[in-house]
């Protein structure tokens, strides 16, 4: 077959310079960077390990919702059911059980991806604000159902007693959380890898054409819905491990795990980092909670209105989050590449 | 010759506004046919009954002898009846080529893998580039569709299109907002379509029309006019009454 351009050559005439497209990743370089900055804050900050743990768990946990909100479009505040129910079946297991932090990871990751599968497919045929609702109403049942289920849960007490056995049978959570923060940082990592690996499948394709246009989607045979679904409930997964993470490096899951406040706290962390990146979720992470600890230290009562401001500022002068910014800068130095 | 496309006593009433009535028509293996009709003469609605969008009040459709009256848009889509949009309705982020990746993994039902690597699909990007190649689309495959020019928008319509490997290719006005010294390529892509497949198209250009159709179909307040060869068209008193009339009207 001849070209058209070929043929009449007259490409050019419809032919715009093509502006340098939006870049969505920074290529195989973020990840690394993640992994590096994670080990040069465990020598550097060697006090604040247990923040930095706290730090990487929670970025995993934003990263679920990065998949769900910048790749599938789906607004949502009840994320935080599948990170609960995450860490609610860990410990469960892991007290009941078996403590082994994988088979914990293993339980909480299989837990979220259940429940938002269940909920995902009862509730995704809703759009905008309506589903915004129902996925509040799922975080209150479920934070709901662990109240009142007080013998496995502890109910509002929490759950204490979760013991996690060493790594491998070899690294013991030390006192000094060292193993802690080092597991959270190689789940994080390894959560990355595969999370990159989703988004730029076939499976990851689908879903920014659902993003973009539904029913353009199902114009070329596809089913929306299913694939909102099965992202939810990928993004379940995620959500879960990350629950069950807390699980292993803190010892405890309470009520507030579920709770619409850290629901709406990760999106606001992952607005702040940047969305349908992947590794906004982590710089957006680590810049809020990084902020809240330097700012609760030295004035507990105002810390939330400089946060407050620091988002207004983010979203008035970097629409796309800090990880647009610094796309920008990495873009002044290469211009070139085609893409990731 | 296959009968591809078989509508039957095709209607559709709104409340008591009867918008499409007693539409009969086939569409056979290499036709090319052109459905024209003045404005408000129903030919979107009877698109849309015929793709699934909306359910028709009576009348019977097959697709290749398979019965596909009460299938969804998308059923129908997968079995081979594809329409490109009168208004260029792309992925407004995705790259030229992303576009096509997505349709033909979509008609290969392999959109639900997870792990693999779009750039690794076996045979994916051979066929992706073959059909940048026939649109001439190649110079652009890796642009954002947002920052495209119109006319290479529609030549995606259409090539996105053919990816899905249709049947039965419904194209709504492919020329419409194109400059006329664009129109030119959309047309060429028009006559490279291949031979075996049954297009109709939506037009209101007459040029475009008698270029294009082997047979045109014409549709006035619902209803099907008359059907014949492009002479015996402008022949008919009744098309000069109810198209042109109106057209007169119009200025």
């Amino acid at each position: 077959m001849t070209s058209v351009a070929a043929r009449d050559g007259k490409a050019g005439q419809m032919t715009r310079p093509a502006p340098l497209g939006r870049r969505r990743d920074l290529g195989w370089i973020g990840i690394p960077l993640v992994a590096v900055a994670g080990l040069a804050a465990y020598w550097l900050l060697p006090d604040d390990l247990a923040l930095l743990t706290r730090i990487a768990a929670s970025a995993l946990f934003v990263l679920s919702l990065d998949l769900v909100l910048g790749y599938g479009g789906i607004a949502t505040l009840g994320q935080a059911a599948m990170f609960g129910t995450g860490a609610y079946a860990a410990g469960i297991v892991a007290v009941n059980w078996n403590s082994d932090p994988f088979v914990m990871l293993a339980a909480g990751g299989l837990a979220g991806g259940l429940i938002a599968l269940v909920t995902g497919a009862l509730i995704l045929h809703a759009r905008g604000l309506t589903l915004l609702m129902l996925t509040i109403a799922v975080g209150q049942i479920v934070q709901e159902v662990a109240n009142k289920a007080r013998d496995w849960t502890g109910g509002s007490d929490g759950l204490s007693g979760i013991d996690p056995a060493p790594v491998l049978g070899l690294f013991r959570f030390d006192m000094f959380g060292r193993t802690s923060y080092l597991f959270a940082l190689a789940v994080l990592v390894v959560g990355l890898v595969v999370a990159r690996r989703i988004v730029r499948s076939p499976f990851g394709l689908a879903c920014r054409g659902v993003k973009e246009d539904p029913l353009r989607i199902s114009a070329i045979g596809g089913s929306p819905k299913s694939y909102l679904v099965a992202l939810y409930g990928v993004a379940g997964v995620f959500a879960g491990v990350a629950g069950a993470l807390t699980a292993v490096t803190s010892g405890i899951v309470g009520l507030d795990s579920a709770g619409f406040p850290w629901s709406a706290e990760a999106l606001v962390m992952l607005v702040l980092g940047g969305t349908g990146r992947l590794y906004g979720a982590v710089i957006g992470t680590a810049a809020f909670m990084g902020i809240h600890h330097v700012l609760a230290a030295s004035d507990p009562f105002h810390w939330m209105g400089f946060i407050g401001l620091f988002l207004i500022g983010i979203v008035l002068f970097l629409p796309g989050g800090i990880a647009s910014g610094l796309e920008r800068l990495g873009g002044l130095f290469r211009g070139k590449e085609d893409r990731a | 010759m296959t009968k591809l496309l078989e509508v039957e006593g095709l209607s559709k009433n709104f409340g008591g506004l009867q918008v499409s009535s007693d539409i009969t028509m086939t569409l056979n293996a290499g036709d090319r046919c052109a459905l024209i009709g003045p404005n408000g003469a129903g030919k979107t609605t009877f698109v849309n009954l015929v793709t699934g969008v909306i359910p028709p009040s009576a009348g019977t459709i097959r697709l290749d002898g398979r019965d596909i009256t009460r299938l969804s848009a998308a059923e129908r889509v997968r079995l081979g009846l594809i329409r490109s949009f009168q208004v260029a309705r792309l992925f407004k982020s995705m790259t030229v080529r992303e576009h096509l990746e997505l349709a033909v993994l979509q008609r290969d039902r392999r959109t639900f893998r997870l792990f693999a690597s779009v750039a690794k699909v076996a045979g994916l990007a051979d066929e992706v580039a073959g059909l940048l190649d026939g649109m001439g689309l190649t110079p652009v495959a890796h642009t954002a569709v947002g920052s495209l020019a119109y006319g290479q928008q529609r030549l995606l319509e259409i090539a996105l299109a053919l990816a899905m490997k249709p049947k039965v290719l419904i194209l709504d006005e492919p020329a419409a907002g194109v400059p006329h010294s664009e129109s030119q390529r959309i047309l060429d892509a028009i006559d490279r379509l291949p031979k075996d497949l049954a297009v109709l198209m939506i037009e209101h250009d007459m040029d475009l029309v008698f270029r294009f159709a082997s047979s045109i179909v014409v549709l006035a307040q619902g209803r099907l006019l008359c059907s014949g060869t492009a002479k015996e068209i402008v022949a008919d008193p009744r098309v000069r009454e109810v198209y042109l009339g109106s057209r007169a009207d119009a200025h």
